[in-house]
């Protein structure tokens, strides 16, 4: 038997790697065998150089790099039917899971936002991109396979925008106009130049094109203009000034502090003043950049944003609807008077609720002091009726 | 008489495995050499099948490796795993049963080899 040499076992992994066999235990395999044979085969005095090739031949049928090939798309094929089947069960779970968040959503039950957090979630980030891995795959030429690549990108998007805006998460308005953009200024201009000169797919591409148009319209005529935007919130902050000065006319006109009566109601109508005020001097100085400039404007905020800048707010609101409570019993003494009515304003601390806006806090906030002044002109009236039946 | 390579990619698997149940622990080409012998040159493995199949059935786990340095050369021995073994038995009553209802299904006279 010969032994294979040194410099022939180096020049027969050269000729394997050269003919394009790159795998390192496939190449290895290949050495062995192919030392084997050589060595069974070869007689004393045969020429190495003159029968390695008829050996390496019986390898292949029209190149060596054929093992290769298939050996990765065996190994591939595996991992190919193991995402098909990954695919198909996280679509299938998010799908359900979505679903059932809204049902929840729509009967107020606890659980949805967590629902619909792991449904739309797990449908951009898991069952979206393995569907657009595996339809790459599928796809031979470059520009279909970037196509895909770029239209799922979009969508996406588009899904995680709105799972952001429905969770109040930043991010949300960028990633809502970066998704449509792509499509419409990526996607379609390459689809259509592409598309459009072969005979067969002009009518689908033309179609396509108007449909991405259309649906973009769509998505864009809901969506709120910056301008628009700023217009509403300015709206909102005058409507609240002029509620506010019209508090403050009224109260000088009828003389707040000289008002009379029992000195509880007198002074519970004092704290609940100065708890309002002081309140409301906090939102203003956190949701707007100049406090009392003609052109305030009260950034659209949430209680939460704010208690998270004014940590004192939990305990403030609980003094408050307290002192209200104290007064509202005070006040049912007097048939004449109004309690404060705190259904759904910002003191009704049995039912918090975290999502409403500052604004609509602060305005709560004016009319408890307007129910306040309501309140003093009864009993001012009913002082000055006393008077004159006196007199 | 050789087979069509379609009939031995089907049970390449079930004979490798087969092969490493009855050898215990084997490299490449004494498999191509053992299913030779066997069936007196009737069926003959190819490389370009075989090595493939190998690497699919380490990935799967059905086979455990270790490597024999020579010099340069790397042998691979292969022996087959727990997981692997009741593959086999699997593999091997289905080929079986396939066989016998082809018997059947194409209609062949029971023959001496």
């Amino acid at each position: 038997m010969v032994r294979i040499s040194e410099q022939q076992i180096d020049f027969i992994l050269n000729d394997i790697s050269a003919r394009g066999v790159m795998l390192e235990s496939l190449q290895l395999h290949l050495l062995d065998h192919i030392c084997c044979i050589l060595e069974q085969e070869l007689q004393e005095g045969d020429d190495f150089y003159q029968h390695y090739p008829t050996v390496i031949a019986r390898f292949y049928e029209h190149q060596l790099s054929e093992i290769e090939e298939e050996t990765n798309l065996l190994l591939n094929n595996k991992y190919y039917y193991f995402m098909k089947k990954l695919m198909i069960m996280s679509g299938a779970f998010s799908a359900a899971v979505v679903s059932l968040g809204i049902f929840f959503k729509y009967l107020h039950w606890p659980g949805a936002s967590i629902m619909l957090t792991v449904g739309i979630g797990l449908s951009s980030l898991v069952f979206l991109p393995l569907l657009v891995t595996l339809k790459i795959k599928e796809q031979q030429k470059a520009k279909d396979k970037l196509l895909i690549f770029i239209g799922s990108l979009s969508a996406i998007m588009l899904s995680l925008a709105i799972l952001f805006k429905v969770m109040h998460w930043p991010g949300a308005n960028i990633m809502g106009v970066l998704a449509p953009a792509l499509l419409l200024l990526v996607f379609m201009p390459i689809n259509y130049i592409t598309g459009v000169r072969q005979p067969e797919n002009r009518i689908n591409t033309m179609v396509t094109s108007m449909l991405i148009i259309i649906g973009c319209a769509l998505f864009f005529s809901l969506t709120i203009t910056p301008q628009n935007f700023k217009r509403i919130a300015l709206r909102n902050t005058n409507t609240y000034l002029r509620s506010q000065q019209i508090l403050q006319h009224q109260e000088a006109l009828l003389a707040y502090d000289t008002a009379q009566g029992s000195p509880e109601l007198q002074a519970l109508t004092a704290d609940i003043k100065k708890h309002c005020e002081s309140l409301k001097q906090e939102m203003l100085l956190i949701t707007t950049d100049n406090t009392q400039g003609p052109n305030m404007v009260i950034e659209d905020c949430t209680i939460h944003d704010f208690q998270s800048n004014y940590p004192a707010y939990p305990q403030v609101v609980d003094t408050l609807a307290r002192l209200i409570s104290k007064y509202n019993n005070e006040v049912a003494k007097s048939p004449q008077m109004h309690p404060i009515a705190i259904k759904y304003s910002v003191v009704d601390i049995a039912e918090p609720k975290p999502l409403d806006k500052v604004l609509n806090a602060l305005n709560d906030l004016t009319q408890i002091e307007m129910q306040l002044l309501q309140n003093q002109l009864v009993k001012q009236h009913n002082t000055a009726t006393a008077f004159t039946s006196n007199q | 008489m050789n087979y069509s390579s379609e009939l031995i990619k089907g049970t390449l698997k079930t004979i490798v495995l087969k092969l490493l149940e009855d050898n215990k622990r084997m490299y490449g080409y004494e498999i191509t050499q053992r299913v030779k012998e066997r069936t007196n040159d009737r069926i003959q493995i190819t490389e370009g099948a075989l090595y493939p199949t190998l690497h699919l059935l380490e990935q799967e786990g059905l086979v455990t490796i270790d490597l024999e340095y020579q010099g340069k050369r790397v042998r691979k021995y292969y022996t087959l795993s727990p997981k692997g073994k009741s593959t086999m038995e699997q593999k091997v009553n289905e080929l079986a049963d396939f066989m016998n209802t082809m018997k059947f299904l194409l209609d062949i006279k029971p023959q001496t080899i």
